[in-house]
């Protein structure tokens, strides 16, 4: 089995859901990664970004402010407060993403650090696709 | 004569207001839809943080004999002072549904009243915050336009102010008072205690494996969960209570509606007699003169 399913769902709707390669959290403890069979583990997540690589090989990127992931053997489940996809077909579109992203990030966060990794990592994935 | 200009008026401005009413309706009709989409789209959230509460608790229940020391879940905790979170619309003109609201909410401070309960209110809704106001009942706080349009990052700082009395013991009970939505044309009141959570009623769920837990210990975990959850109930309240409030809304205005349109017919009989009377007086008068010249 090369891919698991994840599901991500905030209380405004779900907004992910689908087979993908492997993600990344950005835990309580620090950040992880989860392939396909991953061992059952709960954890809490700060704010960050979460970078999935979905079955077709290609890569995005959520911005989340703070939630839960839940890894078990039949999926991945992650519930988080308020998330944000980084997506767009256009430029502009992914500039808009990336400055909602950004706010709530502050808002939810008062650590510099953390917000300049997000924002780091924002930009660079926000780069790759164009 | 003038009898029928006030009755061609008075048929004008039923019929005025049968267009608003019917505007209206339509108006709530369409939010009803939105409202109703929304609560359901977030029910997805509920079902998943239910999940989560019920694993950690079945956890909780199988490691430690005596259940978890955290204050959000002892479920008999001698009550002294209740939070009573009163939610209604911002706004009338939708039958009872603000006013079983405010009696359920009255009813219960009489309640814990003569059990020598303190009573705080939290009042959501410029409907309760001017009946309580005019009543002279004190409020601890009060918020309007949140009913209107439920946002979760408000309904979360409202309810943690809540949540942190809680914890610091100022408060053993927290009830959450609002009209839900059922159906269509019905709505449904709701009492709903917040805090302390009863676990007891959450399913516990058999696991096929053993979970590791981040941060280590469930106290941490399940606190932060709890926090979400309570969170997340007040959040759902806002958005039953508003799809709740526009099917009132919709009804009362349909009702308004077919009134109307009896008063315009009733109105138009009235007006139809006026005009055959003054008809038949006019011919009365010029025959019985004609008569009178003979």
């Amino acid at each position: 089995m090369d891919t698991m399913k994840l599901e991500i769902v905030t209380p405004i709707g779900p907004i992910f859901s689908g087979e993908v390669k492997s993600a990344t959290f950005p835990g309580a403890e620090g950040e992880f990664g989860v392939l396909p069979e991953h061992a059952s583990l709960v954890s809490l997540l700060d704010a960050g970004v979460i970078e999935i690589e979905k079955a077709d090989g290609t890569k995005e990127s959520i911005v989340i402010d703070s939630g839960y992931v839940k890894v078990d053997e039949a999926k991945t489940l992650v519930v988080v407060e308020g998330a944000v996809p980084i997506t767009g077909a256009t430029e502009s579109e992914i500039a808009k993403a990336i400055s909602e992203a950004k706010e709530l990030v502050k808002k939810s966060s008062n650590s510099d650090f953390a917000i300049a990794s997000v924002e780091a990592k924002v930009e660079a994935a926000a780069k790759t696709r164009f | 004569m003038a009898n029928l200009k006030e009755i061609k008026l008075q048929i004008a401005s039923v019929k005025g207001t049968q267009k608003t009413t019917r505007a209206m309706k339509l108006v709530s009709q369409a939010k009803l839809k939105r409202a109703e989409e929304l609560a359901k789209r977030s029910r997805v959230y509920a079902q998943k943080l239910d999940e989560l509460v019920s694993e950690i608790a079945y956890e909780i229940n199988q490691n430690k004999v005596g259940g978890s020391d955290s204050r959000l879940v002892q479920a008999d905790l001698p009550v002294t002072t209740v939070d009573i979170i009163c939610l209604t619309a911002d706004k009338g003109l939708c039958g009872g549904f603000n006013v079983t609201t405010l009696k359920k909410t009255l009813e219960l401070i009489r309640e814990y009243k003569e059990k020598h309960i303190a009573v705080r209110l939290r009042v959501v809704g410029r409907k309760a915050i001017d009946y309580f106001r005019y009543n002279g009942q004190p409020m601890t706080d009060e918020v309007i336009g949140l009913s209107a349009s439920p946002d979760y990052k408000q309904a979360a700082e409202f309810i943690r102010a809540s949540l942190d009395d809680f914890n610091e013991e100022k408060t053993d009970r927290v009830v959450l008072v609002y009209n839900g939505f059922k159906n269509m044309l019905t709505q449904e009141l709701r009492v709903q205690q917040l805090l302390p959570v009863d676990i007891s009623t959450v399913e516990p769920r058999e696991l096929k494996s053993t979970i590791e837990y981040e941060p280590e210990g469930h106290e941490e975990l399940l606190n932060a969960l709890l926090t979400k959850y309570v969170e997340y109930s007040m959040y759902y309240g806002l958005l039953d209570s508003l799809a709740a409030e526009h099917s009132a809304r919709m009804q009362a205005m349909d009702n308004a509606t077919n009134n109307a349109s009896e008063r315009v017919n009733e109105l138009t009989v009235a007006y139809n007699k006026a005009r055959q009377e003054s008809i038949t007086t006019e011919l009365i008068e010029i025959i019985s003169g004609m008569e009178a010249l003979k």
